[in-house]
């Protein structure tokens, strides 16, 4: 399994903790990481409300690259795998639009054909590797901690296109908890929106709408909560302080984890090869639970 | 020289009807049914609307009619298996799979369903409840004799037991039964297999098949029905507990261009209402909801029984199609998420039991049966009409008509209408092709 490794602008930029766990951990179930040169943002899909063409424009060209490499490209971010997903699909559809887009890829001497294969983390996890090689790898299983699985809008909707799991009943990620011995179950607000989209616009319902998930997750007595993307993350994490003086609620305080930050964990790791000191959630209790076995 | 027999298959209100009307006009009958009694779908419901009819007691005396009738002779367990000829002659021929009991020697007495020691899931009670492996599918089935599951019975699968053929008073066990090829010689064929419910876990959402109160509303008739596996009560699947709040969502797989059928299932605003009144006539306090894009209730007497709902029994209606039905993981209760759209609010409601009115879709059995009989079948797997407006029984096959379900969702009178209607065709060609 070897993938071209797309790690997008939020990670580069501000989510360090899930760049290091992810090579960290991935290389340790087979997985090689090969890193793409001279890639751009991957369009973000919002940018289809100023400029169609911009938007698959810089989508297409990663993916060129990655075509280039003759590597599937295994994009981090929920919306980055959304974007190119959006644009393999449109591109099928449009042949005039992605002639379009071929011209000007032309310049740089790029060539976006659409036979790039584009895997998601929770796809290379369980579908490829397997929850059956995960669990055989575990040296200190993860038991007794109950977790809250959430896998983010982006990575199962639209259901149309071709998402990485069910739309209605996500269970990727909860079988990827379990492969590490800890617990989860189905709770309502599991694919519920971590608001961070509306963070531009709305930044008082943002905070509402993640803190009303975080105080759910902690009555139904979860320890943490699991995510693979880093908008999600950023809103349970980087912005938890916030949520709960938006929601004046002294007592919310629960951690939040990028499921490669507790696979590390699992397979023995060092902690700070997992960039866990740069969780802002209050993390520490439950990792020093889990070295300790 | 004497009228040809005409052949009906599927043993539904439909089938019956037809057998019936043309029985009655002295022209023999050969009624097949699929499983081990007539009566399809219709004997499985509690009520029928508008009228609020016991079901399968204007049902049952039809079944009764057809077993005692001298010119109709039922086949069941059969199935058509080959058709050869045309119009006035066709060659037919019937495969009859074995009961593993004589028809000619049981008596229906039960004691052998009473001492079989294994239990199965019983499709007719909608996987509510248990059946035996030698069982008699339902109280009023016709004709009234048992039938040995061979898939579950311990005798066919490892060679022990026995029990049924040492406890039957009778002597009726016959574990050496083959399979039997019947050939019949008809004038005339009439297509009456009727339709099944859609699962909805094909859906995926709103949590059928995870959230065990999410039933469907073939389900719910069965838990209704005094003879279903709760004897009436309205106890949600979950722990036993009484069903106080009960939502039904419409449109449930169809009139989507999503996942499910375009069409419109035609039939469940009228048994959402019948089954919405039928809890508050068990229970007047009862909560009930109906949740619908838009009510269509164009048959006779229709509007007034909706009315009628809504202001003597105080049934809800609200205009909006759930988005979604959670279910908290600690206390177990389920709540629908819906907007209004005559408000435009949104609200999370509590709910005991939620019952999907799903769309009625086609058998998947009618497409080898179209490929014996040369019909064609519509984009959703129905029977196709020769034309729906001029012709909508005939089929592009002279000879062959259709009626009930198998060409479309439709309700009991129609489907009874329609074959009373391929009874007179039929009984034309028959007597055309005599002289």
């Amino acid at each position: 399994m070897r993938y071209a490794l797309y790690l997008g602008c939020t990670i580069q930029s501000e989510q360090f903790g899930y760049e290091a766990s992810v090579r960290e951990t991935l290389p340790r179930l087979g997985i090689e990481l090969e890193d793409m040169e001279g890639v751009s943002c991957c369009g973000f899909p919002a940018l289809s409300s100023v400029s169609k063409v911009g938007w698959h424009y810089l989508s297409a060209r990663n993916l060129a690259i990655a075509e280039d490499m003759g590597l599937a490209v295994l994009p981090l971010c929920n919306g980055c795998h959304l974007s190119f997903i959006e644009t393999k699909h449109f591109l099928e559809k449009d042949p005039e639009l992605k002639n379009i887009i071929n011209m000007n890829l032309e310049k740089e001497g790029l060539n976006y054909r659409g036979d790039i294969r584009i895997v998601h983390l929770l796809e290379a996890l369980h579908d490829e590797v397997g929850t059956q090689k995960i669990s055989e790898k575990v040296v200190k299983p993860l038991e007794g901690i109950k977790l809250a699985s959430h896998p983010g809008c982006h990575a199962i909707r639209p259901s149309d296109l071709q998402k990485v799991d069910d739309a209605e009943n996500p269970q990727k990620l909860d079988d990827l908890i379990r492969a590490l011995g800890a617990e989860t179950f189905d709770y309502p607000e599991k694919i519920d929106c971590c608001g961070s989209q509306l963070a531009v616009t709305s930044g008082r319902v943002t905070l509402r709408i993640a803190g009303e998930k975080l105080q759910a997750v902690k009555s139904y007595g979860f320890d943490g909560l699991v995510t693979t993307c880093p908008f999600c993350f950023k809103m349970y994490d980087g912005r938890q302080r916030a949520i709960k003086g938006a929601l004046k609620d002294a007592s919310l305080d629960l951690p939040v984890f990028y499921y490669t930050q507790l696979l590390g964990l699992a397979l023995g790791s060092d902690p700070k090869s997992l960039g866990l000191q740069m969780n802002q959630s209050p993390v520490g209790d439950l990792v020093e639970r889990i070295l300790e076995g | 020289m004497m009228d040809k027999p005409v052949i009906v298959i599927g043993g539904g209100v439909a089938g019956i009807q037809a057998s019936l009307d043309l029985a009655d006009r002295g022209l023999k009958v050969h009624l097949v049914e699929k499983s081990p009694s007539i009566g399809g779908v219709m004997a499985q419901l509690d009520k029928t609307f508008p009228t609020m009819d016991c079901s399968i007691c204007i049902l049952a005396p039809k079944m009764i009619e057809c077993f005692r009738h001298p010119n109709i002779t039922i086949h069941t367990l059969s199935q058509v298996k080959e058709v050869t000829g045309k119009e006035g002659n066709f060659d037919v021929k019937v495969l009859k799979e074995p009961r593993s009991v004589d028809e000619s020697k049981c008596t229906g007495c039960g004691l052998c369903s009473e001492k079989c020691p294994t239990k199965v899931s019983d499709d007719w009670q909608k996987g509510l409840s248990e059946r035996k492996a030698i069982y008699i599918l339902f109280p009023q089935a016709v004709p009234l004799i048992a039938n040995i599951d061979r898939e579950h019975c311990l005798y066919f699968q490892k060679g022990i037991c026995q029990v049924c053929s040492k406890v039957c008073p009778a002597g009726a066990i016959d574990y050496e039964q083959q399979p039997e090829e019947i050939s019949l010689n008809v004038s005339s064929i009439i297509v009456a297999t009727g339709f099944q419910e859609l699962n909805p876990s094909e859906l995926g959402e709103y949590g059928y098949g995870r959230y065990k109160d999410v039933i469907t509303s073939m389900e719910f008739e069965r838990l209704v029905c005094a003879s279903g596996p709760t004897g009436g009560h309205l106890n949600r699947p979950s722990d036993g507990k009484h069903a106080d709040r009960i939502a039904f969502v419409q449109c449930v797989g169809s009139r989507t261009h999503k996942k499910g059928y375009p069409y419109c299932s035609s039939v469940c605003c009228m048994y959402a209402t019948k089954e919405a009144v039928l809890i508050k006539e068990h229970d007047p306090g009862s909560e009930v909801t109906i949740f619908y894009i838009d009510l269509k209730v164009f048959g006779q007497g229709f509007q007034q029984f909706v009315d009628r709902a809504k202001q003597h029994w105080g049934v809800e209606y609200v205009r909006g199609k759930p988005g979604e039905i959670r279910r908290n993981p600690l206390t177990k209760d389920l709540a629908i998420w819906y907007e209004d759209t005559m408000t435009g609010n949104v609200y999370e409601k509590e709910m005991d039991l939620v019952v999907l009115c799903t769309t009625m879709i086609a058998r998947p059995g009618n497409r080898e049966l179209a490929g014996v009989l040369g019909l064609k079948l519509d984009e959703w797997g129905f029977f196709k009409s020769k034309d729906p407006v001029r012709s909508p029984i005939e089929t592009d096959v002279p000879g062959v008509f259709v009626c009930g379900c198998c060409h479309g969702p439709r309700d009991i009178p129609e489907s009874v209408a329609e074959a009373s209607a391929t009874a007179a065709c039929a009984a034309e060609v028959s007597r055309r092709c005599a002289s």
